[in-house]
Order: C-alpha cells, then structure tokens, then sequence
C-alpha cells in the first residue's frame, strides 16, 4: 500500500518536473509583451500574435511593433531543420546498424574500435567548434546542407552504433545461422531476419537520434550563416532592441515540438519494445 | 560412397585449440552421435561442417565433394540448434517454408510441401501458431520439420534435447528416435547425455579434448572401451574402476588392492606382452558382477551389501568387497538386507584392464 503511495508521489513529481516548463511555454506563447514578465500562467488578454509573427515577422506583438534582424518567415528554418535532422538521422541509422552488426556479430574492430567512437562524446561539443570551422571552410561546407547533414550524422553516429548493438546483442546468432542454413543469402537474413526482430529498438534509436539533431543548436549556429538556419537557431534570433521576444521564442518552440512528438506518436508501439530492450524472447 | 566425409579437422580459437584431429566418415541413412563432455569440441566439429565456422585446417566432403570453400547457405545442411531457433516473429508454417521461400518455390508447390513436412513432424495442427508461443516439444518438432523441409544431404542435431527437464527428455528421445528412422538421412547428433548417444545412434564417436578418443558401434563402444575415459563416461551406473596392482605369485597372476585380490592368471600373457606397467586399474560393469547367496562359485569373492537401490525390475547393490567399494546390478533378492553377506563373481570375459599411466584398455 505504501508502496503504490510512494510509485504515485514520484509519478506525480516527474510528471510536474516535466510538465511545468512545457505549460508555461504554452501559457507565454498566449500573452503579450506587458505580460511576458508577469508570474500569472493564465494569460489576461490572450492573443495569438506570437504565433502570426513567426509567419509574419513584421506583425505587431499586442500592439507594439518589435524590429528584429528576422525577415522571413520560419517555414526556411523549418525545412532546413526537417532535411538537416532527417537525413542526418536517416545517415546515422543507417551506417550505425551495419557498425553496430559487425561489432555485435563479428566483433569487427575488436574492444577497442567501439570504445574509440565514444571519445568523440567525452569532449564539449565546443572543443570541436574552431578545427571544425577550419576544416569546413577549407572544403566549402560552411553554410551548406551537406555541411551540416555530415557533421549530423558524424555526432550522432555513436549513440547510433551503441544503442543499436544493444538491441543487437538481444537477438540470438543461431536465428540468423538457421536461416543462413535454409539457403538465405546473409542479406536476406538482415532483412527477413534481423531486422524484423528488431525493428523496435530500431525505431527507438532513429527517434532519439532525430530528437538529438532536431534540437542541436551550437554546430547549426556556428554552421548556417543564412541559407542553412535550423529551428534552434531562429529561435534564438527573436531579440529585438528592448530585449528578447519570449512570447514568440515559445510560440516557436511549440510549434517545433510538434515533429517529435508526431514521430513518436506514430511509433509508439515500437518504443514499448525499443525502450524495454527487446524482451522478444 | 559415404555421404560426409570429415578429415583431420583442426580449429584453434585464439589461443584455444578446440578441435585437435578430428576425422570420420558418416554413411548414407546413418546416425552418427559425436558425444563427449561439454568444452570437448563437439559443437566447434558440428559448427564446421555446418559452415557457421572456418577450420583452421582440414577438410569437409558431402556427397564426394570438398565443401571447405561452400559457404552455409548453398551446403544444403539441415541443423536443429540446441534452443531451436524458431523464428519468434513468424508463424510455424512460415517457419517450415522459409527455405521454401527463398528458394522460390511455387505457392502450390510450398504448400504441398510444408504440409507433408508438417505432418511427418506432427506439427499440422498448429501451422498459424507463431513461433514465439511454441513450447519446447512442438519447437523441437518445428526446427526439424524446418531443417528438413528443404531435403538436406545431412541433418545435424546439437544438442537438440539438454534444455528439456527429464521426464519430458524422454519422451521426445523417444520421439526424436521414430522420427530419425521415418526421415532415414544421414545424421550427426551432437551430445553430453550417453545415454541418449545410446539409444539414438548406430555409431558414436566419443570425443575428449579436441580429439575422438574411440569411434564404433553403440555395443563395441559399450563392451570394449579403449580408455579409462570413456569406460568411466559410458554406462549408468557407470562401471567399476578400482586401481590395482598385478602381482605374480608362483605361476599365477594376481591383482591385488588392499584386501581386495582377483585371480587374473588367463589374462597374464597378454599383460605382459602390451604393457611393463605393474599399476594397472580394473574395470567392471555392475551387471557384469553376479552375486549369489550361497558360494557356488569356487573364485567367488565375500562381499557385504552397504545400500541397495531397487531400480524398476533391476536392483543396483553397493558392495563392500576387501575394502573397496563396488556396483552390482542384479535382480532384487528379497531376502537380502544392508548388512547381508553375499557372494560376488566376476564375469571374466568381460572385463577391462586400463594402464594407469596412459589410461589405454589392455584387455
């Protein structure tokens, strides 16, 4: 009885730990210039001009017209944000799973090969910042897609390779070796075999993955100069003279929310399984 | 011609040598059981002919031909694992016909097939039941039906039976048994349990550290081990060893251990001529020891009863003979109790003499 009091006090606290930043931002997203300071969460007069100026930059907020650097609309960071996260993601999966099925499965590289990948998380991303901007002006990458699509998949390439060893390390060999013996070739054992096993945690990684690069924002600030701006970095230009447009910082952050959450809404099923690691058996 | 051949098969692992010198030929329709303790080599030997493993050095025909270089897929071997590996996420059907599939077998075609393959197994009724909710005996069904839906030259069994409680073992030995002689192919059947090498092959190799210490019929490995090892791995209850000295008194030769001394004149000559060795063991099975009440055998040996185990019709009688203890099978004599004296003889032709330093059998 205790027991369940206890699961039920520490559900309510992560839930309000998590909940409360969010509610506020929607409550922010509401309100007007005069109320952006004010401790009330329902707003006196609520307007939706926040969310009007992020397609309208020019658009007076509550009445007061706020002169930014921003002249366009966000669907460019938007579009960037989706090529940039998901094909960096896409990248990532991809050549993270064969990685992670050669370590798991032939122990490619030995111990040492899969622990190597993990020193590129055990610096600030910060310490990579000036050699990277060296190396990608040297080889015109600065302000591009695929500058920033490789350097995506690059970062997240080692939560990739580890998550999906795990969910590899799950799936017993001896499936693949019998369908290797009924004659499959050892492609069509990924494919028929192996994958299918493990589409949950698949799914699970790409999900995480797509999170880490949808809201990355020092390497996409440090990279895009104009053309290549992602949703993190417009949020952070919304400053104007009098100082930073929160009201429209959260209205924009709501707004960029909404991908995530409808990824993981779609494969939701998988992520009770991707999440539980595995348990097929 | 003989449908696998096996030659001098080696294969280190790092510093691990887990197969030393391993050869052996497996006939047409013949069940061959590799049996040995586990860490022996006998799942690395079924690994390489399989082609899920690269020896190091030595060769692999089926059907004639070197298939060294063959990866597993085009081997056409059929292999049970010892947990089966039943596709969790397709149904038994599915199962059956995978290799169907990849082959790319016509529908009707797979159909027939996978029905026939079903009901040899007798698995027919439970074809939609996906292979995660199968329990132990229809997965076994399932992996055998799956291994030999594709007509395979060669069907290997690893251990197909050791993750099964007892009483169930038995059953699906039984089974496993009917099955093998209904499909009739060549089979090697790797295990631990002797018993089931007993009743489930026509010959078997017993291996010991990398390398086949004997290799015969079930009788000829059972009646004439050729080390201690395996007169100790073989038979249950396991034979008699008792380490004895060979002592030569007058014209007669005599193994003696403590106040235990059996009359060995008979064997003397060809003691003499396979081994200098004066420290030799003796083995005897406990059927091989008959006892009776009263002594009716001159050479009879005085022996006190120390525990009996009735075990169905038989009764195994743990003896106390000059100081040594010993097994005897023999039938249940009432009139016996813990205590009892009796008289025990021992069957001379059956009998074994092991070297005590190389372990080898001498008679």
């Amino acid at each position: 009885m205790t027991k369940t009091i206890v699961r039920y006090l520490l559900l309510i606290v992560v839930s309000i730990w998590t909940l409360a930043p969010v509610t506020w931002m929607v409550s922010l997203s509401f309100k007007g210039p005069t109320e952006w300071y004010a401790p009330n969460l329902i707003p006196k007069q609520p307007i939706v001009d926040n969310y009007i100026s992020l397609f309208i930059p020019t658009n007076p907020i509550g009445g007061s017209f706020f002169f930014t650097s921003i002249t366009e609309p966000i669907t460019k960071p938007l579009i960037n944000s989706l090529i940039a996260a998901g094909l960096g993601t896409l990248f990532a999966v991809l050549v993270g799973f064969l990685a992670a099925y050669g370590v798991s499965r032939y122990r490619a590289g030995g111990t040492f090969v899969i622990f190597f990948t993990l020193l590129t998380r055990m610096l600030p991303g910060a310490t990579f910042v000036a050699p990277l901007m060296v190396f990608y002006s040297s080889i015109h990458f600065i302000d591009t897609y695929p500058g920033l699509i490789m350097l995506y998949t690059a970062v997240t390439l080692t939560y990739a390779i580890w998550l999906m060893k795990g969910f590899l390390d799950e799936i017993p060999p001896e499936w693949e070796e019998a369908a290797l013996l009924e004659g499959a070739s050892p492609w069509t054992v990924l494919r028929k075999i192996t994958i299918p096993l493990t589409k949950g945690g698949l799914a699970a990684s790409a999900l995480f993955i797509f999170i880490l690069n949808w809201s990355e924002f020092l390497f996409a600030l440090v990279i895009s100069v104009t053309q290549v701006t992602t949703l993190p970095v417009q949020i952070s230009k919304y400053v104007s003279a009098v100082g930073r447009m929160y009201g429209t910082e959260a209205s924009l952050g709501l707004v960029a929310t909404i991908p995530s959450v409808t990824l993981g809404y779609l494969i939701q099923k998988h992520l009770v399984t991707g999440f539980t690691f595995g348990r097929i058996r | 011609m003989p449908k696998l051949v096996v030659k001098n098969l080696r294969k280190v692992f790092g510093t691990f040598e887990a197969v030393k010198d391993v050869s052996f030929q497996v006939e047409e329709q013949e069940t061959l059981c590799l049996l040995g303790p586990s860490g022996c080599g006998k799942t690395t030997t079924l690994r390489i002919i399989a082609g899920l493993e690269v020896p190091t050095s030595g060769e692999v025909s089926l059907d004639g031909v070197l298939v060294n270089d063959v990866p597993p897929q085009k081997r056409q071997i059929g292999l049970v694992f010892q947990d089966y590996a039943i596709f969790p996420h397709l149904s038994v059907f599915e199962n059956i016909a995978y290799g169907l599939r990849v082959r790319k077998m016509s529908e009707t075609q797979l159909r027939t097939k996978v029905h026939d393959t079903a009901s040899l197994v007798g698995v027919e009724n439970i074809l939609d039941v996906p292979g995660k909710r199968l329990g132990l005996s229809e997965m076994q069904r399932v992996a055998i039906g799956r291994s030999i839906a594709l007509d395979p030259k060669l069907l290997l069994l690893d251990e197909p039976l050791s993750n099964i409680d007892a009483k169930a073992r038995e059953r699906m030995r039984a089974e496993l048994g009917k099955l093998q002689k209904e499909i009739g192919i060549a089979t090697v059947y790797v295990t631990h349990d002797q018993l089931e090498a007993m009743t489930l092959a026509d010959r078997i190799a017993v291996m010991r550290n990398g390398l086949i210490e004997q290799i015969g019929t079930t009788s000829e490995i059972y009646d004439s081990a050729r080390t201690l090892f395996i007169a100790n791995f073989i038979g249950s209850p396991s034979m008699n060893l008792i380490d004895c000295e060979l002592v030569y008194n007058e014209e007669r030769a005599i193994l003696k251990s403590g106040d235990f001394a059996l009359d060995v004149t008979e064997f003397a000559d060809t003691v003499k001529g396979r081994s200098k060795e004066k420290e030799l063991v003796l083995g005897i099975r406990p059927e091989n020891i008959s006892l009776d009440i009263e002594k009716t055998d001159p050479k009879a040996i005085e022996a006190e009863v120390q525990l009996m185990e009735p075990v169905g019709a038989k009764s195994i009688y743990h003896l106390k003979i000059g100081g040594l203890t010993a097994l005897a099978k023999g039938h249940p004599m009432p009139e016996v109790n813990v205590g009892s004296k009796l008289w025990a003889t021992f069957n001379k032709d059956k009998l074994h003499l092991f070297d005590k330093k190389t372990e080898e059998a001498i008679v």
